[in-house]
């Protein structure tokens, strides 16, 4: 089993520090329609989420609620973590999210707690599955923005939505140039994996009972473009629970264990598969792959180095 | 024989029997009587061990009641009382076989003396053809009859009676003390009757125990022991004596 | 009698039946004859201690069932109604929680969980008139669900990846099916079922009244212990390996006596064979319906049950 390699050299974290740095500044105004008719000055406006419900809000955004662990990460990300007035109870990352007032999980957030902090916006996230707390906050007044993202572009999409909710002016040029920027370098990526033999992959979500990802999972992408191909993209659901009979007759190459206290190892069903006879079982951070923010294009990297250490050999 | 020494018993800091003593000779039948909460049932339970006695002995045969295991004494003592509901398909003859539980062991079938036993207790209680039928099909009356029939089944020499004719209709009534006579006569058994129905008090039994507030009011030959005074003292009610004409024995009649 | 070894013995064969037709089914197609290295190791590895574990525990659930409702004297008393299950998941879930490793204190911190449950119903449906089957039931229902909210608020305490082995255990499950825990569970139920035929005669008497069962010799108290003991070690062992699967205790002993009658020297064997019937043709569903995805099986056990259950009451 190889041991946690941060992807400290990767060119997206790099990427990703000019993203914060071009976080400080003046509103950006995308999407704008003036809602106050003849005055001359705008003092809200409006914009449309992952789910195309149209939403006002004030044009500058002062206080920020986040619902969801992979949102909270990239509202950070965007350089606009001061803003941050309210997050989950498993918003763990980065540091400074620990010390912001809670205000519940989320499956169960608290309308109260919300309501009091007098958020300008409220960021909900579909890979949370809380879309049914927007009605309740739409009906207390309260703009709701619904992301749901479900691939490596529709992360850079939100990170890209959030710095124009979230930024300044002053450097929207050099956001402009960021995202096809991100996006040309995860095509290098996919580019440069096209040539090599796809490796089998499981990832083992627990091991008793076994889970595993489906369908569903955004991560069937990410472990496309790594280079990799997991064995079970044609089950249903983003998180099934395997039969151990398929788990043993998949026989993978490669075991990805998502890292936390029920899944120390593979499942025994596993004991003679190529990936535990030749070794190659690695874990990763159970956050960073289950979250689709800022940190999985880390991830995409590790993943990488793990399924093909030949092409990524060293850190330079 | 069973021999009863001035006992009280108690219960919830209550005393509800207080010195009662009693003599129940092989081929005898007394019958028990008095007015509701008299203590009647509890007498019936304590003699056969369910209540324990705070005062006083009970021996069966010369033994002290309190050293016998629980299925000996229930291979001596039987008991008929009211019948509860079954709420679980059980037939009439499993049912009556459930009794010879005191003779067998806790494992294993009855053998083919138990099952004799068993259709000689129905027929005599006028229950032959039931043997298949469901308990909760049968009337209350049936009931009973085959809860006579479990006990008879269990070939106990003593037998407690509380209330048998309850549910019973005229016919079956006169039958049952019949029968639990012949027993006595025949077989040497002995009973015990609790019956609110003075005048079968009279025919039927030898003796007659009568209960007021715990404490033996009366007790002794039928006769005796039915007197105005005495029913009066112990009923509260008002009657008429005179002699049955068919058999002989005291006649009560309530005076209305 | 003759009609009961004639139906004792079909009861027999219809389990050998089921357990070979259950052999033959599963996520993974298998040939008949001439199976490689990996496909004995799903058929024998998996496959079949599951369906072993799973005729155990339908056997003790059923056994269980059938000596509560005869001593009890309530057609409705089964191991979930009394509380005795969520008492054996709650102690299952302690010594998850607090022993992980040793996984010996799984199934006796269940058997003390499912006693002290069936004292506490026992203890609170006592009155000095004996025991009413009203207050029984009420008493089960009472614990029954201070338990499961007791389960719910520890599953809420628990971290994520704690909760996810739970809440799926929680609903029945047998796919943590292992060699030993087979032969723990057989040891169970046979222990159990040999204590409860030895009290059948008793329990004859007692399903018509303790105070009858009292007169015709039956030592009560004892009958009582031995009866909530057994009750308790096979349903404990059942819980500890497999979860709540309900509404085998409640049904399959109805099904038996309505076949047999009521006399538990047939009642309590015979059910222990239909339970076993009824559970490995419910994890056959269960494992195959949405394959290579699983169902619970306590789920399909309820679905198959509740219906069957309100045909039987109308029927009466």
């Amino acid at each position: 089993m190889k041991s946690k390699v941060k992807g400290h050299n990767s060119r997206f974290i790099v990427m990703l520090v000019m993203l914060i740095l071009s976080g400080c500044g003046g509103v950006r105004n995308a999407n704008v329609a003036d809602t106050t008719g003849s005055q001359p000055v705008a003092t809200s406006r409006v914009v449309t989420d992952d789910l195309g419900r149209h939403v006002t809000i004030p044009l500058r955004v002062t206080r920020v609620v986040s619902l969801a662990p992979n949102l909270t990460e990239s509202i950070f990300a965007v350089g606009a973590g001061d803003r941050l007035v309210g997050v989950t109870t498993f918003c763990n990352y980065p540091e400074q999210a620990k010390s912001i007032t809670k205000i519940g999980d989320t499956m169960n957030p608290n309308m109260e707690s919300i309501v009091a902090l007098k958020p300008d916006i409220v960021f909900v996230s579909t890979a949370s599955q809380i879309e049914s707390f927007t009605k309740t906050l739409d009906a207390n007044g309260i703009a709701v923005y619904v992301t749901n993202p479900m691939s490596l572009d529709d992360v850079v999409k939100d990170l890209f939505a959030l710095s124009e909710i979230l930024g300044n002016s002053e450097n929207s040029g050099v956001l402009a140039n960021f995202v096809p920027e991100l996006k040309r370098e995860i095509n290098g990526f996919r580019e440069r994996m096209k040539n090599e033999t796809k490796v089998r992959v499981f990832v083992q979500i627990s091991k008793e009972p076994l889970f595993t990802i489906g369908k569903q999972s955004f991560l069937n992408e990410v472990i496309d473009v790594a280079g990799g191909e997991s064995v079970t993209n044609e089950v249903e659901s983003a998180y099934p629970k395997l039969s151990k009979e398929t788990a043993l007759a998949l026989s993978p190459d490669v075991i990805i264990l998502s890292e936390s206290d029920d899944n120390r190892e593979p499942n025994e069903v596993f004991r003679n598969s190529p990936a535990v006879k030749n070794g190659r079982v690695y874990k990763i951070n159970a956050d960073i792959i289950s979250r689709p923010g800022p940190r999985l294009f880390g991830g995409l990297y590790q993943i990488a180095r793990d399924l093909h250490p030949k092409k990524f050999p060293v850190p330079f | 024989m069973l021999e009863v020494r001035d006992i009280s018993v108690s219960y919830d800091q209550r005393e509800v029997l207080r010195d009662v003593s009693l003599t129940l000779r092989d081929g005898e039948i007394i019958a028990l009587l008095g007015a509701n909460g008299a203590g009647k049932t509890t007498l019936i339970r304590t003699l056969n061990g369910t209540l324990p006695v705070s005062k006083g002995e009970i021996d069966i045969d010369g033994r002290p009641l309190a050293g016998i295991s629980r299925r000996e004494i229930a291979r001596n003592i039987t008991v008929v009382a009211q019948e509860n509901e079954t709420r679980f398909p059980v037939t009439v003859l499993e049912f009556v076989l459930s009794g010879r539980f005191v003779h067998g062991s806790s494992f294993g079938w009855e053998s083919e003396t138990d099952i004799e036993f068993a259709k000689k207790a129905l027929t005599e209680c006028d229950l032959t053809g039931y043997a298949t039928r469901l308990m909760n099909h049968l009337s209350g009356g049936e009931r009973q009859r085959v809860v006579l029939a479990r006990a008879i089944a269990t070939n106990a020499r003593i037998l407690l009676l509380d209330e048998p004719t309850a549910n019973l209709d005229i016919a079956h009534q006169a039958m049952m003390f019949k029968l639990v006579r012949k027993r006595c006569i025949e077989s040497n058994y002995s009973a015990i009757v609790i019956t609110h129905d003075l005048n079968l008090a009279a025919e039927f039994a030898d003796e007659i125990l009568m209960l007021k507030d715990g404490r033996i009011a009366a007790k002794g030959m039928p006769a005796e022991v039915l007197s105005a005074e005495n029913v009066k003292d112990v009923f509260g009610v008002k009657v008429l004596l005179d002699m049955n004409p068919a058999s002989g024995n005291v006649r009560v009649t309530n005076v209305f | 009698m003759k009609r009961g070894l004639v139906i004792g013995a079909v009861l027999l064969a219809l389990l050998v039946g089921v357990i070979l037709v259950a052999a033959m089914l599963g996520a993974e197609r298998l040939p008949l004859f001439d199976l490689n290295e990996q496909q004995r190791s799903i058929l024998y590895d998996i496959r079949v201690p599951r369906i072993l574990l799973g005729a155990c525990v339908g056997a003790s659930l059923a056994v269980a069932g059938a000596g509560l409702q005869s001593l009890l004297r309530n057609p409705l008393a089964e191991p979930y109604l009394l509380g005795v299950s969520n008492g054996a998941a709650l102690g299952t879930m302690v010594a998850f929680v607090f022993f992980q490793s040793l996984e010996l204190t799984r199934p006796i911190l269940a058997f003390a969980g499912a006693g002290l449950a069936t004292l506490a119903v026992y203890r609170m449906a006592k009155s000095r008139a004996g025991m009413n089957v009203e207050r029984l039931v009420l008493s089960g229902v009472i614990v029954t669900t201070f338990l499961s909210s007791v389960i719910v608020m520890l599953t809420t305490l628990l971290d994520a990846a704690k909760l996810r082995s739970f809440t799926f255990w929680l609903l029945g499950d047998l796919s943590q099916a292992t060699r030993n825990g087979v032969y723990l569970s057989l040891g169970a139920v046979i222990i159990g079922t040999i204590v409860l035929m030895s009290q059948a005669r008793a329990l004859n008497l007692m399903m018509v009244g303790e105070r009858d069962a009292f007169d015709f010799g039956v030592e009560v108290g004892r009958v009582r212990m031995l009866v909530f003991g057994a009750a308790s070690l096979v349903v404990g062992a059942a819980v500890a390996a497999s979860g709540s699967v309900g509404y085998v205790g409640l049904i399959v002993p109805h099904l038996v006596r309505l076949s047999v009658g009521s006399d538990n020297r047939l009642v309590v064997p015979f059910s222990a064979i239909a339970g076993a019937i009824f559970v490995v043709f419910a994890d056959t569903i269960a494992r195959t319906a949405i394959a290579p995805r699983e169902l619970p099986v306590g789920a399909v056990t309820a679905l198959i049950g509740a219906p069957m259950f309100i045909y039987l009451l109308r029927k009466n």
